[in-house]
């Protein structure tokens, strides 16, 4: 359980705009655990979470990801290290117009050749594997309609099913209960910690509901202004760091 | 009672709405003065541009007379002897319209590709790319036609070019366009997969730009088959050819065949290319 998976060292972003969105992150993710990180809006939550695989580049600092630099990698590498990266997203990304199965063996593209993945000749190994993912996810009888006609929290474990077809040994989920009602936010949770239990996966979780946090992680990051201001278990966050986290100025 | 008695009391009340309704009735009439003067603009404009081109009621008249005695004395009845002279060249007009739109359709990926600013490789190529398309366009096929029969001669060929090269600075644009508006966080998402640049334009933004794409190209067929009926006046090949030789010899019988197998060729274009579009979207 202490084998370091992700370590991020004074890693700082500046926006073409002069905004500072990350300050000095310097955090250490251990293997099989679930962190939360919680903050306000605009604190710098999902900035961090898309500095680690490069959605967008972070301006100074260092990421160290299973013992690579992440920063320097470029082309081929890049895309090795995205692959054992799985994404969720807030507004789920889905390729609305690609069946549900499709949306889910996008999640064994980085594992295939460039032109066989562009045009979409799944092997069948892959395929069967994906449909597989959906019924863990209980999606069986969504698999070959179009993702956009699903609900939402459907779509979100589709999301989940997506990222888990990369094996991944990291999972980031970006507010991935924001756009949810509360019962579908309960389901889409447990679905991503069952998930992530049954795989032993490590997983990086933004959100902003402090409960939701509690009751799920592990571990709770409080980012506030681009700062790390709170590390600790969920017991130790107390009503006071998040009255200063969400409210204080 | 009292507290409704307080508030007609109250002055400021009194004071404030009189004072609201006299500033709407000033600000209806700086609306009104606006308006006026565009009117007065407008109907200036119209009053120059009529004078500038002879218009007159009389001139319509007298003109519709002349029409209707050209249409009933020397083009009715149509000529059907001169079917079978015409339908080899509308065929050349429907050949030169699909290759003219297979030419720009494949050229416009590129340079659509290329000039979305989502989808290129570095920002000097979208501009670079965004300027030839728009050079392009810039020229109207029929100028673009009477450049190429200078260079290769009378005939199809030059006309086909002109359609192809003409279209590439229209679809070029509504490809370009249509790229720069698809979701870019489904883009992210394929990326964040570790899939490769071919494999997220395959995977991520096809789908988003599918539509765009077979519509786009469908209505381009649409107007390549007008604009083929007209390349033909200037000697760039299909049907406008074989008129063109008619009217010239006064044959105008003849031509009137010519005239409504064009008539009838883009509507079974354009009937052709709804049902496709049905079929594929």
């Amino acid at each position: 359980m202490s084998e370091v998976v992700l370590e991020t060292k004074d890693l700082s972003m500046v926006f073409p705009d002069g905004t500072q969105a990350l300050k000095n992150v310097t955090l250490t993710i251990k293997k099989g655990e679930l962190v939360s990180i919680i903050g306000p809006s605009g604190a710098g939550k999902s900035t961090f979470m898309r500095s680690l695989n490069m959605l967008n580049k972070p301006t100074d600092g260092q990421i160290v990801f299973e013992g690579e630099n992440v920063l320097k990698a470029r082309g081929k590498q890049l895309r090795q290290i995205r692959r054992r990266i799985g994404m969720v997203f807030q507004h789920f990304n889905l390729i609305k117009r690609s069946p549900t199965y499709q949306n889910v063996l996008h999640g064994r593209l980085g594992y295939m050749p460039s032109l066989k993945g562009g045009l979409g000749r799944f092997s069948e190994e892959d395929t069967r594997q994906a449909l597989e993912i959906l019924r863990r996810v209980g999606l069986e009888d969504q698999a070959f309609k179009r993702a956009d006609e699903l609900s939402g929290g459907q779509q979100q474990r589709v999301g989940i099913a997506r990222a888990i077809a990369q094996t991944p040994s990291l999972l980031l989920a970006d507010e991935p209960i924001a756009s949810l009602d509360p019962s579908s936010s309960e389901n889409v949770m447990t679905y991503l910690k069952n998930v992530c239990q049954e795989d032993g996966l490590t997983s990086i979780v933004n959100l902003h509901q402090v409960d939701f946090a509690k009751k799920f992680a592990h571990r709770i990051i409080g980012i506030k202004a681009g700062e790390v201001v709170f590390d600790g278990s969920p017991k130790e966050l107390t009503e006071g760091i998040t009255n200063h986290l969400y409210y204080s100025k | 009672m009292s507290s409704l008695a307080k508030q007609i009391d109250t002055p400021v009340e009194e004071n404030k709405v009189p004072d609201m309704y006299k500033d709407l009735q000033r600000r209806k009439k700086v609306i009104l003065k606006n308006r006026l003067v565009l009117w007065a603009i407008i109907a200036a404009l119209v009053t120059w541009a009529w004078t500038g081109t002879n218009f007159s009621i009389a001139f319509i008249y007298t003109g519709t007379a002349n029409m209707a005695a050209f249409i009933f004395t020397d083009l009715l009845p149509p000529d059907f002897s001169a079917f079978g002279r015409y339908l080899q060249p509308a065929l050349q007009t429907v050949y030169m319209s699909l290759v003219g739109m297979v030419i720009s359709v494949i050229f416009s990926i590129f340079f659509g590709f290329m000039a979305a600013k989502n989808t290129s490789f570095h920002p000097a190529i979208a501009f670079t790319s965004r300027a030839i398309i728009a050079f392009l366009r810039a020229i109207p096929a029929l100028i673009w036609g009477i450049t190429l029969v200078v260079a290769f001669g009378l005939g199809p060929l030059a006309g086909t070019l002109a359609l192809g090269l003409s279209g590439i600075g229209i679809l070029g644009k509504a490809f370009a366009d249509v790229l720069e508006e698809i979701d870019q966080g489904q883009v992210d998402a394929v990326k964040a997969t570790g899939a490769s640049w071919f494999q997220t334009m395959g995977q991520g933004v096809w789908p988003q730009f599918k539509t765009g794409f077979v519509a786009w190209s469908l209505y381009k067929m649409d107007l390549n088959i007008r604009e083929a009926a007209v390349l033909g006046l200037i000697g760039a090949g299909g049907i406008g050819y074989t008129l063109q030789g008619n009217i010239n010899l006064f044959q105008y019988q003849q031509a009137s065949v010519g005239i409504l197998m064009i008539f009838a060729l883009i509507l079974i274009v354009e009937y052709t290319t709804a049902k496709i579009r049905e079929r594929l979207l």
